[in-house]
């Protein structure tokens, strides 16, 4: 078989790619872990969606709920418009609970007779549906079971405003509303104990919450309805007499979990576009460098009628083979990724179905991606290596001629200053695009770092503000309204610092076309139990008259300070009521108002105590203390809300970990790439010094003092990109439900500094050994190559 | 123009049955066989020879930048055999400077700061002698200028500064004149046998007849060997030499 040009050719850019083994090897590392990082996330994403689609789908998962008005005449309204697949109406209402011994606010949920109509459905996991027939089954969700330890044959108790009465559970069950154990927007974050659902034979639980008959009417639209038609369904739903109409996407466990999608999808894009970046800045120096070196070389073959076209080509295939073996490694570990996580995923989250899927259009853009990059970065050097003149590509001897600039002129005054001081100022301009290179893939490593890292301090952060600054309570209860002495026997509780009695009453507020649905909270009017913390940071004292409105308002109804709206309790009739301020809080979307003020907006709502204790009580004594008191309904321990918290944001400093070590990496490919590059093209000079008996300590000093000077130099570019990447990802997952706000502070910014340095100082290591290797004798005999 | 003023007579070597191979087998190169050679302090050596006769190897195995496969080495007094490159870095430091055919000079520093830089990297020398070492090379109106804005001469004029800046016993140039025109390269002579004559020992590696001839001594290699070494009782006058 005849050799021919492009096998030679090839056979040249695998010999060239041993010789920079370390180097290519790292550039594909970083190609790969980008391309990982988008087909793991990017198929995670999708499964992860398609995964709560097909639990949504199966179980009938409401795509409108509609309160209030006759929910009879209103399914009826509804039922034939286009695009409605089902429609039924439920009881559902939050009653005063018993369970294993704690007293809770738990929900009941009706449940359709018929199956075949029935919209949020439930998926039973253990034990048995209860007997319609038989008023004393229910069937518990799971998160609840599971925090309870209750199965099938367990008892709970259940107060319908008149009497308790005992329950027998009959199974355990998911429901695509509850996913996400949260009661409403405004408790997406809960103390466990504090919540719990019983799903009831639709008869059944309107006896049990003391109602007259249905109160809520669910509509699931067919797949193939448009936006259109399901907008039509809730504009019918409204003018048949419904009071609020929430879509799936506002209903809390889905907008929480979609919280959580966002995230993958954002991530998605995101953190392998950094490491692509970077892997392409890596691979552009390396490759310019190897074009500087064979200009002579290049020069030849051009002169001798060489087509550039095949020049360009051979040095675009450096790239393509590099990034080609990293994307594929990327592509088949994203594979191993994205069933890790989905799977991962949907068993923390107990999601009932789980899709693991991997996409073969996602393998192949996440390749064509990672080569593309690749591409790129090999271009511009390949382009240049044949728009030089041959003439002058042949004299060149693979090192540009070092013109003194501004900056080198300036430095020859600083006769003080050590030479090796200013050798390291001078390399910076040198050449300013490996320079640049440096600087930028420590910025890009940074911003990787404090993207990931912002997002957990600034929810440490949240939480400090939630239940540090603004919730300023120990434990809230809601009492029996026909209890007066509950108020005397808490102060007299040992253990209790304080005591104020509010109140609490769903609402809807509405202004214009446009409502929300949430929670109309009442205090004394200068309460000590909440801080009132408006945008700007300040803290504000409750109105005398008027609302404080969650700021999150401002954007949900179009409304602003001053405005008049209109504020319709669960039981009640609308109020018209000014907006006298914002409020600007972590948790939720609140109106606060005195409990003067509240109570007559809406004069039927449960009673609450906000209690603080001292510092040395036992939490679970407390709880058993105050539970016990005849009259107190449910016990929220804002401490157990804490922990719940905490326990969540664990995982994500699992994440930050994992993202600290892979910004090291990044920074670590470009600055060693770099590097590298940049003792190669010195090494007669170094090999000059060693030759004259220059300690090799002394010259790894003065290249390590050379080479972090560019790092150093970006660290406050990339803490400030860091910091604005941080606070767009966050602002990203802002809502009514949250509200996170960028605290970095100096730790995670030290931190990451610290980290990219220690990367840089790393990459320096391989230059030490290199060092030590030199073949003076070798080089000091040849112009550098 | 006058070389650094040195305080005695000093730079002499001796070798004795210097052997170097590079290579093994049939691919192996017999650089130096049984090289036996002693040269009293304070001369100019020239070593003369055709490419690949392994002068270039002979430099370096003085100068302890190679190691000599067997044979006894002895540098300015220092027994410098049977040790390995990298361990030669203190003696190197002591004894020995370097002058490369291409200069070799940082081009990111200033003439100054070339010279500078050795002695702020090596730890000997003192760098107030910076502009008294261009001075000596003629060079004190340059000091302030780059590599790129300066002739090659100077540049090579710049590399022996540097080279003398730790005061070394022994001077090695490789082909100091070999990239240069004939009006800069007997410039850079001249201060070559201007170092010799101020009693430090300058071996000088080259394949130029006429330039050997301002030695004190020749020595000539043919396939590794040291076929001749001549004594030059009247070296010719570096400025008066034409080629």
């Amino acid at each position: 078989m005849p050799v021919t040009s492009r096998r030679v050719m090839h056979r040249k850019v695998l010999r060239d790619l041993r010789r920079r083994l370390p180097q290519a090897a790292a550039i594909a590392l970083t190609t790969l872990l980008g391309v990982l990082l988008f087909v793991a996330s990017y198929d995670s994403f999708r499964n992860l969606s398609v995964s709560y689609q097909q639990t949504y789908e199966r179980l009938h998962f409401a795509d409108l709920t509609a309160d209030g008005g006759d929910p009879a005449s209103i399914a009826q309204a509804v039922r034939d418009a286009d695009g409605v697949a089902r429609v039924s109406v439920r009881t559902q209402a939050d009653v005063p609970m018993t369970i294993a011994g704690t007293k809770l606010v738990g929900r009941v949920s009706g449940l359709a007779p018929d199956e075949r109509q029935r919209v949020d459905d439930i998926d039973l996991v253990s034990g048995s549906m209860p007997d319609h027939t038989q008023p004393r089954e229910v069937v518990l969700e799971k998160h609840a079971a599971d925090t309870f330890g209750l199965g099938a044959g367990s008892a709970v108790r259940v107060f319908d405003g008149e009497s308790w009465h005992e329950l027998r559970v009959t199974g355990v069950a998911r429901s695509p509303e509850y996913l996400w154990p949260a009661r409403d927007r405004q408790d997406v974050l809960s103390d466990p104990h504090s919540f719990a659902v019983l799903f009831v034979p639709q008869d059944n639980a309107a006896a049990l919450t003391g109602s007259p008959g249905p109160n809520e009417t669910l509509v699931e639209m067919s797949g193939q309805a448009t936006t259109d038609e399901r907008d039509q369904v809730a504009g019918l739903l409204r003018s048949a007499g419904a009071l609020h109409v929430q879509p799936r996407a506002d209903q809390a466990s889905n907008a929480a979990l979609h919280e959580d999608l966002a995230g993958f999808s954002e991530m998605s894009v995101a953190f392998p576009a950094l490491f692509l970046t970077a892997a392409a800045i890596a691979e552009y120096v390396l490759l310019t460098r190897l074009v500087r070196a064979e200009r002579p070389v290049i020069g030849t073959l051009l002169a001798m009628g060489a087509r550039r076209g095949a020049i360009v080509r051979h040095y675009t295939w450096y790239g393509v083979v590099i990034a080609g073996v990293g994307s594929l490694a990327g592509v088949l570990l994203g594979a191993l990724g994205t069933s890790a996580v989905t799977i991962a995923y949907t068993s923390a989250l107990h999601i009932p179905d789980t899709v693991v899927d991997h996409r073969v259009l996602t393998a192949v853009v996440g390749f064509a991606l990672g080569v593309g990059i690749g591409l790129l970065g090999a271009l511009a050097p390949a382009i240049t290596a044949v728009t030089t003149a041959p003439a002058e590509a042949m004299r060149g001897d693979g090192s540009r001629t070092v013109r003194a600039g501004a900056v080198a002129r300036l430095s020859t005054r600083w006769t003080a200053v050590p030479v090796t001081v200013r050798m390291a100022v001078r390399s910076l301009v040198r050449s300013p695009r490996r320079t640049a290179a440096t600087m930028t893939g420590t910025v890009l490593a940074l911003v990787l770092m404090l993207a990931s890292a912002g997002m957990i301090t600034s929810m440490v952060h949240l939480l400090d503000v939630q239940f540090g600054e603004v919730d300023r309570t120990d434990a809230t209860l809601q009492v029996d309204p026909g209890a007066t002495d509950v108020g005397e026997r808490l102060r007299a509780t040992p253990g209790v610092a304080a005591v104020e009695p509010g109140m609490l009453a769903p609402a809807v507020v509405a202004a214009g076309d446009k409502s929300y649905d949430t929670v109309l909270a009442g205090m004394e009017p200068d309460t000590t139990m909440h801080g009132f913390r408006t945008p700007g940071g300040a803290y504000r004292d409750l109105p005398s008259e008027g609302i404080l409105a969650g700021d999150a308002l401002v954007g949900e109804l179009g409304i602003e300070a001053g405005d008049t709206v209109t504020v319709t309790p669960a039981s009640g009739s609308p109020t018209q009521v000014r907006v006298a301020g914002f409020v600007h809080e972590p948790l939720g979307t609140y109106l606060y108002a005195t409990d003067e003020t509240a109570g007559s907006i809406a004069p039927l709502h449960a009673v609450s105590y906000a209690l603080r204790f001292s510092d040395t009580v036992s939490e679970d004594r407390m709880r058993a203390t105050i539970s016990s008191i005849p009259g107190v309904l449910s016990y929220t321990d804002t401490r157990a809300l804490l922990r719940q918290a905490d326990q969540y944001l664990a995982l994500f400093w699992v994440f930050v970990g994992v993202m600290l070590g892979l910004g090291a990496v990044l920074a670590f490919t470009v600055i060693y790439v770099t590097m590298t590059v940049n003792f190669a093209e010195r090494s007669t000079e170094l090999a000059t010094l060693r030759a004259a008996g220059v300690p090799i300590r002394r010259l790894t000093t003065a290249l390590a003092a050379e080479n972090l000077a560019a790092t150093v130099l970006a660290l406050p570019v990339g803490l400030a990109a860091g910091a604005v990447a941080a606070w767009a990802f966050l602002r990203s997952f802002s809502n009514d439900m949250f509200s996170l706000d960028l605290s970095l502070g100096w730790v995670p910014l030290t931190l990451a500094a610290v980290s990219v340095v220690a990367a840089a100082a790393l990459s320096q290591l391989p230059a030490a050994r290199l060092l030590r290797r030199i073949d003076i004798a070798r080089i000091v005999r040849e112009r550098a190559q | 123009m006058s070389a650094p003023t040195t305080t005695g007579v000093r730079g002499g070597f001796r070798l004795e049955g210097v052997h170097k191979v590079y290579g093994t087998g049939e691919a192996a190169v017999h650089a130096l066989r049984d090289i036996n050679l002693e040269i009293p302090p304070g001369e100019l050596v020239a070593v003369l020879g055709a490419s690949g006769s392994g002068k270039t190897t002979l430099l370096n195995v003085i100068g302890g930048i190679e190691s000599a496969d067997s044979g006894s080495i002895e540098v300015a007094g220092v027994r410098i055999s049977h040790r390995r490159p990298s361990s030669l870095g203190r003696f190197r430091r002591d004894h020995v400077g370097f002058v490369f055919q291409f200069f070799n000079l940082i081009p990111s520093l200033t003439a100054a700061e070339n010279v500078a830089v050795m002695i702020e990297l090596t730890g000997r020398g003192d760098r107030r002698d910076v502009p008294r070492l261009l001075d000596a090379v003629g060079l004190s109106d340059r000091a302030g200028h780059f590599p790129a804005q300066l002739s090659g001469g100077q540049q090579q004029r710049v590399s022996i500064a540097r080279a003398l800046a730790t005061d070394p016993d022994l001077l090695l140039a490789d082909e100091p004149t070999g990239a240069l025109d004939v009006a800069t390269g007997r410039t850079v002579l001249e201060l070559l046998q201007d170092t010799s004559r101020a009693g430090r020992g300058v071996v000088m590696v080259t394949h130029n007849e006429v330039v050997s001839t301002i030695a004190d001594r020749v020595v000539r290699t043919s396939d590794g060997r040291i076929t001749s070494v001549t004594r030059n009782d009247s070296p010719a006058d570096a400025a008066a030499i034409r080629w």
